[in-house]
This record gives structure tokens, C-alpha cells and sequence, in this order.
């Protein structure tokens, strides 16, 4: 990956330390985490409204900060594009003079045409005179970015751009601010707590937590190899678990866990071999494991690895699935709480089955479902 | 209604109209300063600003005395080096009905000031915007019904000053007798008249004054 920007900082407040550092290339950068993670502190360090007490901040080879060499270049120095959670949008003045305002030192004519342009481009056409309080949540959401833009910012920050809307327009518009960042080309850096809205938008994501980055990775790499438990547990990934290592080789891991010896994929770009009888962290998807089905043949163990047996111990409803909450027929208290394993089925495989009535299944997991988190 | 009684109101209203341009050249920027920057000695800057709101107004006087004097810590080298001394010409009026009304500009105009969304100004930094442009473009413009309601406010407390223009500016006919100094003559001389004419006339003023500060309250909020 080509290093566009590098970011290295530390600032210390009362009560949190933010302490950081990752690089990202071209396109979108999303830091994701939980709330008071130290995400949009970030972003201030960056377009230079906070600054840091060390570090450096690298943008396409200018120097933006370096603490070390005594360089701090200030917010209107940075050409660094900033969307507000709420936008920020000056309430009194049109929307033309606000996606203009950072291009007042240009000749008028150069600042109409460009104004003009970067209008027609965010299909802002005939709103040019309203005043912010006149727009649409996804209008003013347009505004916002059409302002960052229009000064051709080395890099755009955008935080949580999507929480001031109501859900089904965030949805909506979290595509066409995918499709906005991607047809503008700015590198990019999005501040999300929302998983989903992370994984959307992100070439490359980092995870925060308390302060500090705890794993930086292309977004499929995070999806399938979260880098431990911490990172599993702020993705919010269900069947966190606990096991002993019975014995681990480059490809497989074999992980002892309530009474069953469970086969799992080692990971495929770092392989991860801990000393047998060490304990494990592991996940497994609910929407990945599979029941057995009665009235077929007895299950074989080259289609169906990883059999337990289990009972329904509680049910959720979620619309278009269940989520199950299954028992195992094995001895010891339950890995959580009042169950050991989430397993989420179709509406419609609820039904054929007819586990509202049936409620003791057989299921599989198959070992490249199985995913060992790294301690 | 005598000469000199509308001698006494064409005289109020420069007065207070002229203290009213110095309190926005001076409390305009000062409550800007103090809502917006934090420095040394802000919290005494705030204290003295708002001192003679709760002072009562001779002892404010005598504190103007006391520095603008011709005995004063700035009149007496004023007065050494021009022979002129501020005390007792309308300008001292001006000057006290300054000072009595800042408190009540600067903390209208300060709570418009603080009210303005920082992320705007700092929106503003990322868009090249210096914080002197910065204040003049986006918070003031902002803050603006406030302030214009805070000027208002002033120019009526400058208007009704009695007790430190009495100190300051002493009580000359047609030079410094602003209509409350005159109300008060008339009725120590028993002009009851004159008074009830000047009472009247300042009370209409006020009115005036207060339900145009309210209009622009409401719009501010």
C-alpha cells in the first residue's frame, strides 16, 4: 500500500490519553470504535484545531505537524476538509455563500465557476439561495461536503457524517456518500461508530479504543481476522468464546471448548501457534452454524464438522431472522450466562423446521467458521 | 416645555447616544475577548467591567474622580501638560454614562457571543479564515440581534445616569445638566412643571427604548 498520510500523536487530557499511530493510502481511512475512543479528538489533531503534545502528521509528503522539528501549521494553513457531525453550516448565509466561503481570496470569477461546479456535482441545482435552515437533513449533509471540498482539500475528515439522520435516509445516503468520496477521489478519513456504516464506506479501517489503535486493516481483513478479543468485542461480534488449545499447526487449530474438541481454521495471512493446554479466544458467526436436518440421513463427518447437540434455551424475533440461543448437552455451566451459542436461522428455516415446537437440534460448525482471535 | 428643558433632552440624547457609540467601539470587542480568549487576568477584567453594576453610581463617580480629576491619576498630567481637565464638560457626561452602562452591553453581548456554535468558527479556521475575520464574518454577524439588544439596553442606562455624572460632570445648565440632573433641580426649585414635563418626556423615551430592545430580544432567541 502507497502511504498517503502517516498520523503519530499523543495528546494527554484530564482522564484520557490519546496515543496513536497508523498510516493509510488512497481512498476512504475509517476510524471505528466506541464512543470516547478518542476518534474525533483525531480529526482536530489533524485539520489542526487540537494540538497534539507529540507526534507528527505527514499529508502527501507536506508536513503538517512534527512536534520533534517544531512544525505546526494552523487549520487555515492545513487545506484540510472538515465535515462536522452537525455540518456546521453558517445559518446565516445561502447555500451558495457557504459552499464558497473558503474560496473568498480567489478572483470572484474563478470562485463562481468553481461554486457552480461543485454545486451541479452534489445535484445541488436551485437550493443555491436557500439558507441551511430551508434544507433536508441529506441536503444540508451535501452542503457540508460541497464546503470541505470546494477548497480541493489534500484530505477530507468527516465526522460521523451520518448520525444526524433518521435511520432509513442514513442508509440511503450512506451509499451515495460512498459513491460521493469515491467519485471526488480525496483521501479520506470517516469517524463511525456504527460497524456497518464502517465497513460501507472504509477502504481501510482502525479500530479505537480507549485512546489507543488496536488493529488497522483492510476491511474485509477485519471482517474474517479481527486481531484479538478486544477488537471482536468493539466490532460487537456475538460467540465470543473461551477454549484450551489441544494442538495447533499452521492450518488448523484444534480448540477444546464445553466437553468438544472443535477443529478450526488457523488464520490464513498469520498463522497463530500457541502452546497446547494455553487458553483460546475464538468466534462464531450465528448466521454460520447449521442445523441438522431430522428427516434427511444421519449427518457424516465429511459434511458436517464440529457436531454438537443442544437445546433451545431462549429465542429472539428479529424480523427477518430468529436468533436462537442454544444449550449444549454437555455437563459444566454454559459459556454465556444461560447459554453457550447464538445460532441465527431465516424466518423461513424457523418455519420449514418447525423449531417452535422442536426444540432439542443437532448443528454443525464448519471449521473455516470457526475464527481464533490472537491474544 | 421650557428652553432649557429641551435644552436638558437634545443634551441627554447626545449624551447617551454618544455613549452609546463608545460602548459598542469598546464593549463590543471586550465581550469577545472575554467569551471567546481566555487570558490572564480575565476574571479582574470582568470583575471591573461589572463593577458598576452593582456599585452604586457615586461611588462609581468618585472612582472617575479619582482617575479622570484634575488631581487624578490621568487628569493631573493632562492637565499639567494642556491646562484642560475633562471634569466638568459634557464629554465627562459622555465618559460617566460609558461607564454605567458597559456592564450591561458587555453581558448581553457576551452571552450572544458564547452562544455562537464554536464548531462554526472552527469550520471557519479550516476554511482560511483568521480569527479576526473569522469573528467579523461568522460570530458577530451571529451574536448580532444580542449585541444590537445589549446597545439598546445601554443607551438607556445612559440615558437615566444620574449619580456619576453628578460626580463626574457636576450639574451645568445647558453644558452637563442631562434630564435626570434637571428633573432633579426642577424639583428642588420647586418647578414642578418643568419636572413633570421631563419626566414625562424621559418616560416615553424609555418605553420606547425598552419595547424595541424586547422586539429585538425575541428575535435574537
Amino acid at each position: 500500500m502507497k502511504h498517503r498520510f502517516a498520523v503519530e500523536i499523543t495528546k494527554r487530557l484530564p482522564g484520557f490519553t490519546l496515543d496513536v499511530a497508523w498510516t493509510a493510502g488512497d481512498g476512504v481511512a475509517v476510524l471505528f470504535g466506541p464512543s470516547g475512543a478518542g476518534k474525533t479528538l483525531t480529526l482536530q489533531c489533524l485539520a489542526g484545531l487540537i494540538h497534539p503534545d507529540a507526534g507528527r502528521i505527514v499529508v502527501d509528503d507536506r508536513v503538517l505537524f512534527d512536534a520533534a522539528a517544531g512544525v505546526n501549521l494552523p487549520p487555515q494553513r492545513r487545506r484540510v476538509g472538515y465535515v462536522f457531525q452537525g455540518y456546521a453550516l453558517f445559518p446565516h448565509l445561502t447555500v451558495a455563500e457557504n459552499v464558497g466561503f473558503g474560496l473568498r481570496d480567489r478572483p470572484r470569477a474563478v470562485r463562481d465557476t468553481r461554486v457552480a461546479d461543485v454545486i451541479a456535482r452534489l445535484d445541488l441545482g436551485g437550493l443555491e439561495r436557500r439558507r441551511p435552515s430551508e434544507l433536508s437533513g441529506g441536503q444540508r449533509q451535501r452542503v457540508a461536503l460541497g464546503r470541505a471540498l470546494a477548497i480541493d482539500p489534500a484530505l477530507l475528515l468527516l465526522d460521523e457524517p451520518l448520525s444526524a439522520l433518521d435511520a432509513p435516509l442514513r442508509r440511503a445516503l450512506r451509499d451515495e456518500l460512498r459513491s460521493i468520496l469515491s467519485g471526488w477521489g480525496t483521501a479520506a478519513v470517516v469517524v463511525t461508530h456504527d460497524f456497518t456504516e464502517a465497513y460501507r464506506l472504509a477502504d481501510r479501517i482502525i479500530v479505537y479504543e480507549s485512546g489507543r489503535v488496536i488493529q488497522a486493516a483492510p476491511r474485509a481483513e477485519l471482517l474474517w481476522q479481527p486481531a484479538s478479543e478486544a477488537v471482536a468485542r468493539v466490532m460487537g461480534l456475538r460467540n465470543v468464546l473461551h477454549g484450551t488449545v489441544v494442538k495447533a499447526m499452521p492450518d488448523r487449530i484444534q480448540i477444546a471448548w464445553r466437553g468438544h474438541v472443535l477443529e478450526a481454521v488457523n488464520s490464513p495471512t498469520h498463522s497463530y501457534l500457541p502452546q497446547p493446554e494455553s487458553p483460546i479466544a475464538f468466534f462464531i458467526r450465528p448466521e454460520y452454524v447449521r442445523l441438522v436436518r431430522k428427516d434427511r440421513s444421519a449427518p457424516d463427518a465429511a459434511h458436517h464438522m464440529n457436531l454438537m447437540r443442544g437445546t433451545v434455551a431462549g429465542e429472539a424475533d428479529f424480523g427477518t431472522v430468529w436468533s436462537l440461543r442454544m444449550r449444549l448437552d454437555a455437563a459444566g455451566a454454559p459459556a454465556q450466562g444461560d447459554f453457550d451459542l447464538e445460532v441465527e436461522v431465516p424466518h423461513l428455516v424457523y418455519e420449514i423446521l418447525d423449531i417452535e415446537h422442536d426444540r432439542h437440534w443437532e448443528f454443525s460448525i464448519h471449521r473455516g467458521s470457526i475464527h481464533v482471535l490472537p491474544t | 416645555m421650557s428652553a432649557d428643558a429641551v435644552t436638558a433632552l437634545a443634551l441627554s440624547i447626545r449624551v447617551a447616544l454618544a455613549a452609546t457609540l463608545l460602548n459598542a467601539l469598546i464593549g463590543i470587542p471586550l465581550a469577545y475577548v472575554l467569551a471567546r480568549r481566555a487570558f490572564r487576568g480575565r476574571a479582574l477584567v470582568d470583575l471591573l467591567v461589572t463593577l458598576p453594576l452593582v456599585l452604586p453610581p457615586t461611588v462609581t463617580g468618585y472612582y472617575l474622580i479619582v482617575v479622570l480629576g484634575r488631581r487624578g491619576w490621568l487628569g493631573a498630567p493632562v492637565y499639567a501638560v494642556t491646562g484642560w481637565s475633562v471634569a466638568f464638560t459634557w464629554y465627562a457626561a459622555v465618559i460617566a454614562a460609558t461607564v454605567m452602562a458597559l456592564p450591561l452591553l458587555v453581558r448581553t453581548a457576551r452571552a450572544a457571543i458564547e452562544s455562537v456554535d464554536r464548531e462554526l468558527e472552527k469550520a471557519a479556521f479550516t476554511l482560511g479564515r483568521s480569527e479576526w475575520r473569522t469573528a467579523l464574518e461568522v460570530t458577530l454577524p451571529l451574536a448580532k440581534n444580542g449585541i444590537i439588544a445589549g446597545l439598546v439596553l445601554a443607551f438607556a442606562r445612559a440615558l437615566g445616569e444620574f449619580g456619576a455624572t453628578l460626580m463626574l460632570a457636576g450639574n451645568i445648565p445647558g453644558k452637563t445638566a442631562t434630564v435626570p440632573l434637571a428633573i432633579y433641580t426642577a424639583v428642588q426649585t420647586g418647578e414642578m412643571g418643568e419636572a413633570v414635563a421631563l419626566v414625562l418626556a424621559l418616560t416615553l423615551l424609555s418605553c420606547m427604548v425598552l419595547v424595541l430592545a424586547g422586539r429585538l430580544g425575541a428575535r435574537a432567541t
